[in-house]
């Protein structure tokens, strides 16, 4: 290939590349520290400019500017090798290059580095909509690619498109195979340090008031898909971590040790459920209670009956798992556990303390006390609200005998202090409650909003019982008008705001719909292509009665796969030119015939020269050969398509003529 | 470097086995090669990348992109050879030239597909090509240059054809051999001494005495004869075109010969004789030429000259 006749000074191929960059590194100008993003947009603007005024920029300039960003990254990251680091670096001198593009080799070089810098975006983002921008980007790749080889440039955009576009679309069922078939792994190649520092939900601690928990109201924390039997939302109490210690204002994880999952009896599964859960930076794996077997590879089960993955998760996490009652009617409580479960500061809160065991000494008995501060808290004047008053100082004596005001952390905190004053274990579980059912795609989610803390007693013979004693507050007393208004979804819908209250309402359902069916979507997208692995790709293996070997038949799928669309493609080429050439062929064959007759055609003689030919030298020729050469030209001179029909009557005619 | 150059010619022995030399080729699948070029392999290194990156991260749209790119370097092998299918090529007789100048060797494609074919190259090696666009159902007349180095008859080994369109990752090509040579004629150099009088001027001298504007006699027409010079009342009589031929023109008929130049080196005398000829065809005299194993009788015009130069040309 001789690429100077190449070169990137062709008509809009500057503009096509400065396009393309833009197009692949828009997804990454979200995600880059700022200067980096607002540099490679300075950098693609003033490449723009170079253009338009065809000025020049010297290459030492060039040469001096990356040194500086080369020299800022490693201030500004304090390497040049890491994830983020390395991003931004290589963004950065991906738009050097197109401002010292000169010749064919930098515009292919910067063209296919793009699809590199494609993917680097994908591993901040997964999304449904991020797998739409990946095919547009493919197609701009493309469309500067198939510019670049073309000796007018950008002679269209739409001449671009079609061509890409096309490529496009047979390359996917081609890719969808690949995508199904390439032997997955079950882990990574080699560990990488997590930069990701994004993540929320429950955190390793609790204190009540602090407001942790209540950013990323609606967030999805997970979604859950049951097989068969649903428990009413009531009922579904998704456990996460268990708060054994108290140091007089934070609740805290106690000592925890993993635990063999057939340490308890256990009978058949209640529910069995599917999982996504969304990456939260941290290594609780939720699930419905109660948590027995973990449900994927590297995650174990704890003595307080929860799940811990050995990572933290950072990727989007799906797995099967299974909710058991358990049966503790055999076992003790061991002396370790007791005494864990019942610790209290030796100061602090002491009226609640007092309280507490005097209230207890009238009670007697466990269970009853339990009853007995439950219904304590409904007729007593106790308030649910997102917004309570802040307390310093003894939190639980300023809670339970002052404001009487606050959200479940403030109630599961008091509630378990006052157990174990009385002397009962008792520990604090956080987690999520309930969840939002999607009809579109019949499972549920789980928002951030919907975390929530519980607690869990123990009462002898019967073992741990769960007790949510913010349920326990009147109906009439709780202002969730809070969890209402904050929706982070309704900052792109603010006009709505404005709107008049029953617009505003109708507005609202529709989005929800609307919503609704957007992560019914997202959910499928999650959970099937992107959520694809080696336990999907085995499973679907087993169901074909691939049960070993796996590798092997996904090799074989593989290659047979290859080689049947390279051979189905190549006949279909084939065939597509064979049925183009009818016509020819049948016009050679009437040039044969002719050539008997005496008039040989001479090369380079066209069909009316030829005609004109046969007028003057063999007109007795003339009349029967008039049909036949008539019907070729319309056919192949003409600037609309010949119809089939035109081409059927053509060929019959130099068929016929002898 | 031996092993490769005989490797080299065993290949294209086969080559030249599998395209007989023809005056017209139909590109097709049995003289079509295809490779991927260096931005395929260039293409290949990034999409490993991507694969390495898409296994350790566990990312399956890393899985998607790099299969999408996967599936398009697969196909360009089709979309690159459909490009060139179906090309029937033809190489035409080429102009002679003269040494040192661009000899045109024009070569005729013929699509008679409905598809548009971009971006075709066609030179004498594939990192000498000339890129042009080839409509639905026509043809398209493309000149391939090439310096004439050397006097004698110029026969490029091969052309090829050849198109990296739409994504540059494959090329295809296809080798064909022309069938004519182009005849390069010596370059023209002056000679420092003045070659054309001195052998016959003593004998042609009493011819002379006529003066030059006198009327000799008449022959016949020759392609290249001043139009001053032809008889047109003669014409109108529809006796044929003739031309007058005068007494001075006759006295400054050249015969030039290899002796007058035999002192030079053997190019350099060709190319002194080959400034001569020209000289004396722009001149309008009559000239002839003798050549140790050729000898061409006086004229003028075209022809003549082309036989001239010519024979100085394929001069052993």
């Amino acid at each position: 290939m001789n690429t100077q006749l190449l070169p990137l000074t062709r008509q809009g191929i500057i503009p096509l590349l400065i396009m393309v960059q833009a197009i692949v590194l828009l997804p990454l100008w979200f995600h880059l520290p700022f200067w980096i993003s607002a540099s490679t947009i300075t950098l693609l603007l003033i490449r723009f400019v170079i253009y338009k005024k065809e000025l020049k920029l010297p290459s030492w300039l060039i040469l001096l500017l990356a040194l500086c960003a080369l020299g800022g990254v490693f201030i500004y990251f304090r390497t040049i090798s890491g994830r983020e680091a390395g991003v931004g670096l290589i963004s950065l001198m991906y738009t050097f290059k197109l401002l010292e593009a000169k010749n064919y080799r930098d515009g292919a070089l910067i063209l296919f580095i793009s699809f590199f810098i494609l993917v680097t975006a994908f591993l901040y983002d997964e999304s449904i909509l991020m797998g739409v921008y990946l095919l547009i980007s493919i197609m701009a790749i493309l469309m500067g690619l198939i510019a670049l080889n073309s000796i007018n440039g950008v002679a269209g955009i739409r001449h671009l498109g079609k061509i890409s576009g096309v490529a496009l679309l047979q390359a996917l069922p081609i890719m969808l195979i690949l995508f199904f078939l390439f032997p997955r792994l079950s882990g990574p190649l080699w560990a990488m340090p997590s930069q990701r520092e994004k993540g929320m939900g429950i955190d390793n601690e609790m204190i009540p008031g602090s407001m942790a928990g209540l950013y990323g109201f609606d967030e999805i924390a997970f979604r859950v898909d049951f097989d068969g039997n649903t428990p009413p939302a009531s009922q579904m109490y998704w456990r996460g971590v268990v708060l054994s210690e108290f140091n007089g204002i934070a609740w805290l994880i106690g000592a925890e040790s993993p635990i063999r999952s057939d340490a308890y009896p256990v009978g058949e599964p209640a529910y069995s459920y599917r999982v996504q859960l969304e990456p939260h930076n941290r290594r609780w794996v939720f699930g419905l209670e109660d948590l027995i077997e973990p449900p994927k590879e590297q995650v174990y089960l704890f003595n307080n009956y929860t799940w811990r993955r050995a990572q933290r998760v950072t990727q989007r996490l799906l797995y099967q798992a299974q909710s058991y009652q358990l049966d503790y009617s055999s076992t003790e409580l061991s002396q370790w556990q007791r005494q864990l479960n019942t610790q209290l500061p030796d100061s602090g809160n002491d009226q609640t303390k007092d309280w507490a065991i005097s209230e207890y000494e009238k009670v007697g008995d466990s269970e009853e006390f339990v009853s007995f501060v439950l219904s304590y808290i409904r007729q007593q004047n106790f308030h649910y609200t997102l917004l309570p008053e802040l307390l310093e100082q003894n939190v639980i004596d300023g809670f339970w005998l002052g404001s009487r005001e606050g959200y479940c952390e403030h109630y599961a905190s008091a509630f378990v202090f006052i157990m174990r004053a009385a002397g009962i274990p008792a520990r604090v579980v956080t987690g999520y409650q309930g969840g939002e059912y999607n009809p579109y795609g019949d499972y549920y989610i789980i928002r951030q909003k919907d975390a929530h803390a519980w607690t869990e007693v123990w009462l002898e013979g019967e073992g741990w019982r769960r007790v949510d004693p913010t349920a326990a507050i009147h109906p009439s007393r709780v202002d969730d008008s809070l969890l209402n208004q904050t929706s982070s979804r309704d900052d792109w819908f603010a006009d709505f705001d404005s709107l008049t209250t029953t617009d505003s309402e109708v507005a609202r359902n529709v989005w929800q719909q609307i919503s609704l069916r957007w992560d019914a979507l997202q959910s499928f997208w999650n959970e099937s292509l992107m959520g694809y692995d080696q336990d999907m790709q085995f499973s679907w293996l087993s169901d074909l009665g691939v049960k070993k070997n796996q590798w092997r038949y996904l090799g074989y799928a593989l290659l047979a796969t290859i080689m049947l669309a390279g051979a189905g493609f190549g006949l279909w080429i084939l065939s597509q030119a064979k049925s183009r050439d009818k016509v020819e062929r049948a016009y050679r064959r009437f040039q044969q015939v002719l050539a008997k007759q005496g008039v040989e055609v001479k090369l380079n003689e066209g069909p009316k020269d030829l005609l004109t030919r046969i007028r003057k030298e063999h007109p007795e020729q003339y009349a029967k050969a008039v049909p036949v050469i008539k019907r070729y030209i319309s056919i192949r001179y003409q600037k609309e398509k010949s119809s089939a029909a035109s081409q059927q009557s053509f060929i019959k005619a130099a068929k016929a003529y002898h | 470097m031996k092993l490769v150059s005989a490797v080299r010619q065993k290949f294209f022995f086969w080559v030249d086995k599998r395209s007989p030399q023809q005056q017209e080729v139909t590109l097709r699948q049995r003289n079509i090669y295809i490779l991927p070029t260096r931005y395929g392999w260039l293409m290949l290194m990034i999409l490993i990348l991507i694969l390495v990156a898409s296994i350790n991260y566990q990312n399956n749209m890393g899985f998607m992109a790099g299969f999408v790119l996967l599936a398009i370097g697969m196909l360009s092998v089709f979309y690159t050879y459909r490009n060139i299918r179906g090309l029937r090529i033809r190489a035409l007789k080429p102009q002679s030239a003269y040494v040192g100048q661009k000899c045109a060797f024009p070569v005729v494609f013929f699509n008679s597909s409905s598809s548009y074919r971009s971006s075709i190259g066609i030179g004498v090696s594939k990192k000498k090509v000339h890129y042009f666009d080839v409509e639905p159902q026509s043809n398209t007349l493309f000149h391939v240059n090439i310096k004439a180095g050397r006097r004698g008859l110029l026969k490029p080994e091969r052309f090829v054809c050849t198109s990296i369109f739409p994504f540059g990752i494959f090329q295809a090509w296809s080798w064909f051999k022309p069938t004519h040579a182009a005849l390069i004629y010596p370059k023209p150099i002056e000679c420092p001494q003045v070659l054309a009088p001195q052998s016959q001027g003593q004998e042609q001298g009493a011819f002379a005495q006529k003066g030059s504007e006198d009327f000799y006699s008449l022959r016949d027409y020759q392609s290249g004869d001043p139009i001053k010079q032809v008889m047109w009342k003669a014409f109108a009589r529809e006796r044929g075109l003739l031309t007058k031929e005068f007494e001075e023109q006759v006295g400054e008929q050249h015969l030039l010969t290899w002796e007058s130049v035999s002192q030079y080196d053997k190019e350099l005398a060709i190319s002194y004789l080959t400034d001569a000829v020209i000289k004396a065809e722009q001149a309008g005299t009559l000239y002839g030429l003798e050549l140790p194993h050729t000898l061409i009788g006086k004229g003028q015009g075209a022809e003549h000259l082309h036989q001239c130069l010519s024979a100085l040309a394929l001069m052993e």
